[in-house]
């Protein structure tokens, strides 16, 4: 009688935790499908690069599912952005050393002049002239605009703008207080209006 | 800041946002495509029921190499028996009297006193 009762509740148990998995499943699908998106565009911007940013943010989505799906689904957002500027961030410092590299490395082989690597560079976005000409010319300053921003000011624009996220989300995101991002939302704001205010007005 | 300039920031934040929301409506086919398959794989990370273990299988086997490579190294010569004192859990998983485990050592103690005692006079 006494095995059958602990055969019994640790089906149950068992039972019962198959089902919050799916369920917790279902809820980070939910939340990945309306955010990725979003997340991929918010990426591009900051490296101007489709694939990378596409990297980026299957590496931020498999992190988050790793390491926060145990939280509750309403800290989800805040983190899955922290994890993707991060990663945005590293892909910069990346970037910055392999530059370095490549000046040294082209200067050792001078005397290859025949190829070009920046004429044969493909588009940065991976997208053909005809989609180039269709991207409307809004767009287009808008992202010149974004990307030339200082690193924090444009995170806290797209963070705030873009994806939504109010001042306390903003700054988990950011890893910094709600005053920091307040003023470098501010600053933000008033730059894009300088530069894109002849365009847009 | 006036009024005026305040207007004039939120129209264009609300602009920018616009296109930004446009840009997002208009990825194409192929790169919604990849975004689903980066979820799937993310997904797939989620840990199933009584696979949690699996998680720790290379550092238990780590911990458990290292402690084989000491007790090797050590050799048998090194290693002291002693009479382990009762840990919380066993205390807890026990049915025993607490008491009874307060009072182990001093059963130990008792145990040697005996065995030394059957040594002088046997």
């Amino acid at each position: 009688m006494t095995a059958d009762l602990a055969v019994f509740t640790v089906s149950c148990s068992r039972k019962s935790t198959g089902a919050r998995t799916l369920h917790k499943e279902r809820q980070l699908d939910q939340f990945l499908a309306e955010v990725e998106r979003r997340a991929l565009r918010i990426a591009e911007m900051g490296v101007r690069d489709r694939d990378e940013a596409l990297d980026l943010v299957q590496d931020a989505m498999i992190k988050l599912v790793r390491n926060y799906s145990r939280r509750g689904s309403n800290e989800w957002s805040p983190l899955f952005y922290r994890i993707l500027q991060n990663g945005v961030r590293d892909w910069h410092r990346r970037q910055a050393v392999r530059n370095r590299v490549m000046v040294w490395f082209q200067k050792a082989n001078t005397e290859d002049h025949d190829y070009d690597v920046i004429a044969a560079a493909p588009d940065s976005a991976g997208r053909s002239p005809e989609e180039e000409l269709q991207n409307s010319q809004a767009m287009q300053d808008l992202e010149s605009a974004v990307h030339a921003l200082p690193t924090r000011q444009r995170e806290a624009f797209m963070l705030r703008t873009f994806e939504g996220l109010d001042v306390a989300g903003t700054a988990v995101a950011m890893s910094c207080s709600e005053g920091s991002v307040k003023t470098h939302y501010f600053r933000a704001v008033h730059t894009l209006r300088d530069r894109l205010g002849e365009h847009w007005q | 800041m006036n009024n005026t300039d305040e207007r004039i920031d939120q129209q264009m934040v609300q602009q920018a946002k616009d296109v930004f929301d446009e840009s997002v409506d208009s990825l194409d086919a192929a790169t919604l495509s990849r975004l689903n398959r980066g979820r799937q794989a993310a997904l797939a990370q989620v840990a199933r029921p009584g696979q949690e273990w699996r998680r720790w299988m290379p550092v238990t086997g780590v911990a458990a190499a290292v402690l084989l490579a000491v007790i090797t190294l050590r050799g048998p010569g090194d290693m002291e028996f002693t009479v382990a004192p009762a840990s919380d859990l066993d205390i807890l998983l026990s049915e025993e009297s607490i008491e009874m485990f307060e009072e182990l050592e001093f059963y130990s103690w008792l145990d040697m006193q005996d065995l030394e005692g059957d040594g002088n006079f046997g």
